[in-house]
């Protein structure tokens, strides 16, 4: 019994010490390997996730803050919404952008995407790639001005990527369409199937197209000029590519959603939640749309307590009777599968009529102009800028190109929410750019200060000391 | 089932007394009494043969008796011991003949417990005198005195620097227990428990975090409260805790001991006489402190009235900064006392005990029935447990024993937190003048809430803004049920009379089914109803094979060698849905409801390969050595950093057996240990991955997020977290050193500790610049440094037979440090990134400081700083100021300051207990006070209120016409308003305050974006226990109802808390026992206090 006993335990010292070589290292059972999530990503699903991550880039914080910034929107009640609106805004706001921009779904696994198609030789997929990857920088050099981008997405070789000049970047962005373009016509390869294709479903002319808008749209983020010069250049070359942008509605570049939890549009989403009732209408976009009786005005607003339309005045923080605000619930966009219209058609023929305005006169622009309202039954009148900015103001509502336009052309003529209490605000003057992340400005040492973002572009804003807190390509402050 | 339970219990009892009663029909019957010094009986004290392992326990009356068996009795001379913690062990020779052999033991006390027995894990044992570390053990009767259910909380204020914290006092709730400060990040910052040698899982998970969507892993901060996980083990099965501060006590445990280690264990039968007994106690428990709330004004902004609120969009709903309603005659509610009821809890422990010469069992039976404070039926706590601890000697060299238990633990749970559905949000925003009662609109029968008061039939499951209150605690079923099987078999051999080798085997099953059901009613995201159903599945085997070799060179050098092999597996599986909108009311089941999320499917699996030795030397009867090494092998360390050394030592020196015993020091000694461990990287951080999960959502857009999957295709993108490259395990290396002093023939003890522990390579996901295209990376990337002292003094000025009284007092202070911190300014402490103020890590600063936006303030914000203060010159302005002068505008109010800095710290200065006991005869009375000095508490609900205009402090207020207020004037920097030094152009002007500061301005605290004013000394006093008892053991007790003892106890659990904290209690904690943060109380649930009655039945 005894020797029986000293047998087996000793066997088992044994077995236990030396029998499972693998212990520490066999897969799924005991190693360092995740069993949870893919280890490997195809193209086509590293695609779908990257149109995905655009979605939700236009839709969601910047969309919302551009929309509450030109008064499209109210905020009211909530904290992160109202103070929003009231320009309260911190170096935390933008950090999920910076991530969203640069890593995946982002920059990342769009250049991984664009690696794939060319060693395949399917030059369409890499070109719908770089219109993706254009379309996010463009909007990240838009909101920041000066961005990481040559050195960008390059982990493991640049880890504190340093930052480019605005010009740069939008100079290498025009360039990166250019190459799309010139990929997707090249007709080398398939580019992606059409059931990965959420925007186009595989129609590769109408990518082209948006790539072209998309061109047409940069350009005119480097028209003006100090002392309220505008490049003419700038114009010229943004009616070329407009010339060859969305040429019918049908064309837009519009977001897939669905109505599956997962694959709701975004403003609907926001509708839904906590705060969601604490963005409303804003009154000057109300305001306009009533004057006119813009037939839109149930497309994108419900109906108040009085069964009309009205909106938050930011300004004012008014109306009093909440009664007289529209909410965006009830409002037919409000639907969870909106496909949101990010580049379209209306955009193209105003970005036309602003071009030719400039260029060749009211004449060339009046057609344009007339074209988009015709849409709406609604009459001509005269193609000067503010009509055109303040068309484009009603047609783009919910686009954060609108912030862009108010910030080159102070249209619509907005009146600035008076400073804040909290010392936070931007007073006086509508913000013309979003602070850093603070993700990035803590690992980053290139990241400019503070104080510079403050200072940054064009010169002396509102308030003593603060600065213009606007980005190169916006050097005027409004009036 | 209850009474089923006792019918087994009686039939078992029955058959195990039957045969001991056959046993004991030869051979010879050795009994006597075991009383102190002075007289007293003692109970449950050890009787035994020595190498014959015969032996038995006292009654109650002090009594043992046991039986010999024939064929042992042989007339030789054998030794018989008496021993009992406590008390110096006694022994005497006998001669072993057939018949009666009677021997009383009278013993002496023995406070400093030398020549006990200690545990010091991984299958080491040593003796109490020759530890090189200081001592912290809690034995059973503290932890039943303790009153508590959850053998965590039971050990608060037991020890120096271990601090427990009770999330709050809702049936279940979670305790937090660090010891001697914290000393990781990303790992759990509690320390390992293990129980009869074998690891037990003591996790802590939320319910809501199966719902990623909408939870985004913040399921702590805002569902129910959780159950730690060692809620499962009933306090009544242990016998003694022994408890290892850190690396330099518990290194054995290699890379898991790096937080200290807690060694469970549970009581065992004794051969002897079958014992029983039966402890039955009820607790009526209720809110120990109501919150503060104002009654005057109502529902409304600038002094209107917001009513009719029938949409929950309209903002003047929100808040009460309506109309006087006592100058309008109107009735106010009160909503801080509206939610609470008096509670109860039944715990009822049944045991067994016995064994002949070879046999021994300890079977128990224990129910937990907990009944919570609200109102209304879903808050409870229940709990049965059954054990069997037995063991039984095959050869007189091998003996194998088993320890199995099984534990049912169900638990019924209310929403609180930052809960939209939760209890304390809506509780105590309501404003007065609404009615929470009925909670059903009594002509709709639909829910009906503050902002949505009278819902229409077309309003069926819209979202109510905030729950009702009252909806919340009847309404919604939020469940969780475990079934837990742990124990161990063990086998220990004796191949000579030199070696011993013990083997243990042990396992640890757990499912926890999880349900959160929110009706159609529900507010917010759960709008329609929503069901989270999930289960947790926990295994862990943990093999522990040692063998230990006595040694002796010459009577004077002595020692053991001990080498050990450990492997363990911890598999952790957790499997979930959410559905959404429910099809009928009920039932709350996933198949009831319209669409159903994506599943979650995570597993976890660690194994770990360990090799352990030890070495310790005994010199002259007074030096004692000892040296340890293991080596560690953990998958979770990475390909390259599989296999790590941690190494231990330590110093005794008893200088009191070189002095010779002394009339005021009877004993001393002097103890230096130095010892390394560490704690393990979460499993996984070297494997990079890509994603399906949502994705995109950023602060504002708040929602559900889009899938990277869309229009039926899959999608993935490249996770945020960078695979590590290599990592390390976090590693402490702790000196202490301190000594023990036995003074004046023991009646005093003082025991002097310093500890200096240094964590390296702690463990942080680094942040990396975002447009790396990554967003952090786990990196070993930091260091910590805690140091400290603790002290403990007990007296014992009165020993008589018939009166005794003793006095124990400890005191600890920990100072912890971050003494690096690469790669980033600050690294938050909960993961997700959600809460503010921040509670971070940051260099120069203790672990878990508060860091947030403050107030502009001299010395504090930065100089010259337009960023602060725009055009203002801070340097100038504060010249000649004191530090924190705080900046007052023009307006006469302060300003916000965009720079986030460090404005407090949630770690206390110091803490400390005092316990005394007193005892006349049959009576004792004991108490024991819980001090806890400094420390601040973030009380972001007196924010949250401040903004509702339902604080208390708040009734006093201006009245406000949207731009103009007037009255309540105060001047910022005195009269009692943020009293202290003050600069700038508004210094000295008189401003009036109310809605203009409370929800407009920075009042609103954390509303508007700034914690500043929030921060409150959470030092306390709490009475922890209080306790009265009388002991019957007369011959009517023994004659009538067969007992050898009946005692009855009258205690008060946490009876009163003396503090300055204005919330319910400085004791809480949002993130409860799975957050690392500290110190956060945002509607948080309150604390209860307790009075117990207790029945102890023995025979």
């Amino acid at each position: 019994m005894r020797r029986f006993l000293s047998i087996a335990l000793g066997g088992l010292l044994i077995a236990s010490a030396s029998g499972c070589t693998d212990f520490l290292t066999k897969e799924g059972v005991g190693s360092d390997k995740d069993p949870n999530n893919p280890r490997e990503a195809t193209r086509d699903q590293l695609f779908v996730a990257a149109q995905a991550a655009q979605f939700g880039m236009q839709e969601a914080n910047i969309g919302m803050m551009a929309c509450l910034f030109t008064q499209q929107c109210g905020g009211v009640g909530g904290r992160f919404v109202q103070f929003r609106g009231w320009y309260f805004i911190t170096e935390t706001d933008a950090n999920g952008e910076f991530i969203q921009t640069y890593g995946g779904g982002g920059l990342l696994d769009l250049r991984t995407i664009q690696e794939i198609s060319e060693e395949d030789g399917d030059r369409v997929y890499a070109g719908v790639a770089k219109i993706l990857e254009a379309m996010i920088i463009g909007l990240t050099a838009d909101v920041f001005g000066d961005i990481p981008y040559r050195q960008a997405a390059q982990t493991g070789v640049i880890e504190q990527p340093e930052f480019d000049p605005q010009a740069q970047v939008y100079a290498d962005v025009q360039a990166l369409l250019t190459e799309a373009i010139a990929d997707i016509q090249s007709g080398a390869g398939d580019g992606p199937a059409a059931v990965f294709d959420l925007v186009h479903r595989a129609d590769f002319d109408k990518w082209v197209e948006a790539a072209y808008t998309l061109k047409a749209r940069f350009y005119l983020h480097t028209v003006e000029q100090p002392n309220n010069g505008v490049s003419l250049t700038a114009y010229q070359n943004a009616i070329t590519a407009a010339n060859n942008g969305i040429s019918s509605p049908e064309n837009d570049f519009r977001a897939f959603h669905g109505s599956a939890t997962s694959e709701r549009n975004i403003w609907y989403q926001f509708s839904q939640t906590t705060f969601g009732q604490d963005m409303v209408a804003g009154k000057a976009l109300v305001d306009i749309m009533r004057a006119r009786n813009d037939p839109r005005l149930d497309d994108y607003f419900g109906l108040n307590a009085n069964g009309g339309y009205g909106g938050y005045d930011a300004p004012t923080d008014g109306p009093a009777d909440q009664d007289e605000i529209s909410p965006f619930t009830g409002s037919l966009r409000n639907v969870p599968n909106f496909r949101q219209p990010l580049i379209t058609w209306e955009e193209n023929q105003l970005i036309l009529a602003e071009a030719k305005l400039m260029t060749s006169g009211i004449a060339a622009a009046q057609p344009h102009l007339d074209a988009v309202r015709a849409q709406y039954d609604l009459l001509p009148v005269p193609a000067t800028l503010e009509n055109i900015i303040l068309e484009k103001y009603v047609a783009l509502f919910q686009n954060i190109e609108v912030w862009n336009d108010y910030k080159r052309t102070c249209f619509p003529r907005l009146i600035p929410v008076p400073d804040a209490d909290f010392g936070h605000g931007f007073g006086d003057e509508i913000p013309g750019r979003l602070f850093y992340g603070s993700t990035e400005l803590n690992a980053n040492p290139n990241t400019p200060s503070t104080a510079s973002q403050l200072a940054n572009g064009g010169v002396a804003g509102g308030r003593p000391g603060v600065g213009g807190f606007r980005n190169p390509n916006d050097p005027n402050a409004c009036p | 089932m209850r009474g089923h339970f006792r019918l087994t219990l009686a039939v078992a009892a029955g058959a195990l007394s039957v045969s001991s009663a056959v046993l004991a029909q030869d051979g010879a019957t050795v009994t006597g009494r075991v009383t102190s010094e002075a007289g007293a009986p003692l109970a449950s004290a050890s009787v035994f043969i020595d190498g014959l392992n015969i032996g038995a326990l006292t009654r109650e009356d002090g009594v043992y008796s046991f039986v010999v068996p024939a064929a042992r009795v042989q007339g030789q001379a054998a030794t018989l011991t008496a021993r009992l913690l406590g008390y110096k062990a006694s022994t005497v020779p006998i001669t072993l003949a057939a018949g009666t052999i009677s021997q009383d033991f009278r013993l002496a006390p023995n406070p400093l417990r030398l020549g006990e027995v200690v545990v010091t894990g991984a299958g080491t044992v040593t003796q109490a005198e020759k530890l090189g570390n200081v001592r912290n053990s809690v034995e059973a009767a503290e932890i039943v005195k303790s009153n508590e259910p959850n053998v965590v909380q039971a050990l608060a204020a037991k020890a120096p620097n271990v601090e427990v914290t009770q999330s709050s006092g809702e049936p279940g709730a979670s305790s937090y227990i660090r010891i001697r400060g914290q000393r990781t990040v990303t790992g759990g910052a509690q320390p390992l428990f293990v129980v009869d040698g074998v690891p037990m899982d003591n996790s802590s998970f939320s319910t809501s975090n199966f719902n990623p969507i909408d939870e985004l892993g913040t399921g702590e901060i805002s569902g129910t409260t959780q159950n730690n996980r060692a809620v499962d083990l009933n306090p009544g099965d242990i016998e003694s805790v022994e408890i290892l501060k850190g690396p330099a006590a518990g290194a054995i445990y290699g890379a898991r001991a790096g937080q200290g280690v807690v060694l469970i264990t549970t009581k065992k039968g004794r051969a002897g006489l079958t014992r029983y007994s039966w402890r039955s106690s009820l607790a009526i428990d209720d809110v120990a402190k109501t919150y503060p709330l104002q009654r005057r004004y109502g529902q409304g902004r600038f002094g209107a009235s917001a009513l009719p609120c029938d949409d929950i969009n309209k903002a003047s709903c929100f808040r009460s900064w309506g109309p006087d309603l006592q100058a309008a005659g109107r009735p106010a509610f009160d909503h801080s006392d509206e939610a609470y009821d008096t509670g109860t809890t039944w715990d009822n422990t049944m045991t067994v005990s016995g064994g002949s010469d070879r046999t021994t069992f300890y079977l128990s039976l224990g129910r937990t029935d907990q009944t919570g404070v609200f109102i209304g039926p879903n808050n409870e706590f229940k709990r049965s447990t059954v054990r069997l601890n037995a063991s039984h000697r095959l050869t007189d060299r091998l003996t194998v024993s088993g320890n199995v238990s099984y534990a049912d633990t169900r638990g019924e749970f209310i929403h609180r937190g930052n809960n939209v559905n939760g209890l304390q949000l809506a509780l105590l925003r309501t404003p007065p003048d609404f009615n929470n009662f009925p909670y059903l609109d009594p002509v709709t029968g639909l829910h009906r809430s503050f902002r949505l008061q009278n819902p229409s039939p077309l309003s069926g499951s819209d979202s109510r803004g905030f729950d009702n209150p009252i909806f919340v605690l009847f309404e919604p079923l939020n469940t969780a049920k475990v079934g837990r099987a742990f124990g161990n078999v063990n086998a220990e051999w004796l191949p000579s009379t030199w070696l011993k080798v013990s083997y243990t085997l042990g396992g640890d099953y757990a499912t926890d089914e999880r349900l959160e059901g929110a009706p159609q009613a529900s507010s917010d995201v759960s709008a329609g109803g929503r069901i989270t159903e999930g289960t947790i599945t926990n295994f862990e085997l943990d093999h522990n094979l040692a063998g230990t070799a006595t040694w002796t060179l010459s009577p004077s050098i002595a020692g053991t060698v001990t080498l050990g092999q450990n492997l363990s597996i911890s598999n952790n599986r957790q499997l979930s849905v959410v559905g959404r909108t429910l099809v009928a009311p009920r039932p709350y089941k996933l198949s009831n409801t319209v669409n159903r999320d994506l599943p979650t499917d995570v597993e976890t699996n660690i194994h770990r390969e360990s090799y352990f030795g030890q070495l310790t030397v005994d010199l002259f009867d007074q030096l004692y050595l000892t040296g340890a090494l293991r080596n560690d092998g953990s998958s979770t360390f990475g390909a390259d950093d599989q296999r790590n050394w941690f190494p231990k030592g330590s110093v005794a020196w008893t200088f009191s057996n070189y002095l010779g015993e002394q009339p005021w020091v009877t004993f001393g000694k002097l103890r230096v240990a130095y010892g390394e461990a560490g704690t393990e990287p979460l499993p996984y951080f070297t494997s990079p991955i890509y994603n399906s999960g949502s994705i995109l959502l950023t602060p504002i857009s708040q929602g559900t997020g889009l899938s990277p999957s869309q229009g039926g295709r899959g999608g993935l993108y490249t996770w945020i977290v960078k695979a590590a490259d290599r990592l390390l395990p976090e590693r402490t290396k702790e000196f202490e050193t301190g000594f023990d002093l036995g003074l004046y023939r023991d009646k005093a003890d003082v025991s002097f500790t310093f500890y200096n522990a240094i964590t390296q390579d702690v463990i942080l996901l680094t942040p990396l610049s975002p447009s790396t295209g990554y967003f952090v990376q786990p990196q070993n990337s930091a260091e910590f440094r805690n140091r400290g002292y603790e002290v403990a003094l007990n007296l014992r000025p009165i020993t008589t037979s018939d009166f005794s009284w003793d006095v124990g007092l400890q005191w600890a202070r920990n100072q912890s440090l971050v003494t690096q911190l690469d790669a980033a300014t600050f690294i938050p402490l909960d993961g997700t990134n959600t809460l503010t103020p921040y509670s971070v890590a940051m260099e120069g600063h203790p672990v878990g400081v508060f860091y947030d936006f403050g107030w502009v303030k001299c010395g504090l914000s930065p100089n010259g700083m337009d960023a602060a203060v725009n055009g203002v010159d801070l340097a100038t302005l504060c010249a000649g100021q004191p530090d924190g002068a705080l900046y007052i505008a023009a307006n006469g109010f302060p300003v916000a300051d965009p720079n986030r800095r460090v404005l407090a710290d949630p770690n206390p200065d110091w803490t400390g207990s005092v316990r005394s006991g007193f005892r006349f005869k049959k009576w004792e009375v004991s108490g024991l006070v819980d001090i806890r000095h400094g420390g601040d508490i973030h009380n972001g609900t007196r924010s949250a209120l401040y903004s509702y205009g339902t604080h208390k402090d708040t009734e006093q207020r201006a009245v406000c016409d949207g731009d103009t207020c007037t009255g309540n004037e105060k001047t910022f920097g005195r009269g009692g308003w943020f009293d202290g030094p003050v600069v700038g152009p508004g210094a000295g002007t008189a401003v009036a305050i109310g809605e203009n500061w409370y929800r407009q301005g920075l009042g609103a605290g954390v509303f508007a974006g700034n914690s500043d004013g929030f921060f409150e000394d959470g030092s306390y006093v709490k009475l922890r226990e209080l306790s009265l008892g009388y002991t019957l053991d007369t011959e009517w007790v023994r004659r009538t109802l067969g007992l050898t003892s009946l005692d009855l106890r009258v205690a008060g659990r946490n009876l009163k808390t003396w503090t300055d904290y204005t919330g319910y209690d400085p004791e809480t904690n949002l993130g409860g026992a799975i957050q690392n943060t500290r110190g956060m109380d945002y509607f948080n649930m309150p604390q209860t206090r307790s009075f117990v009655f207790t029945v102890n039945l023995n025979r």
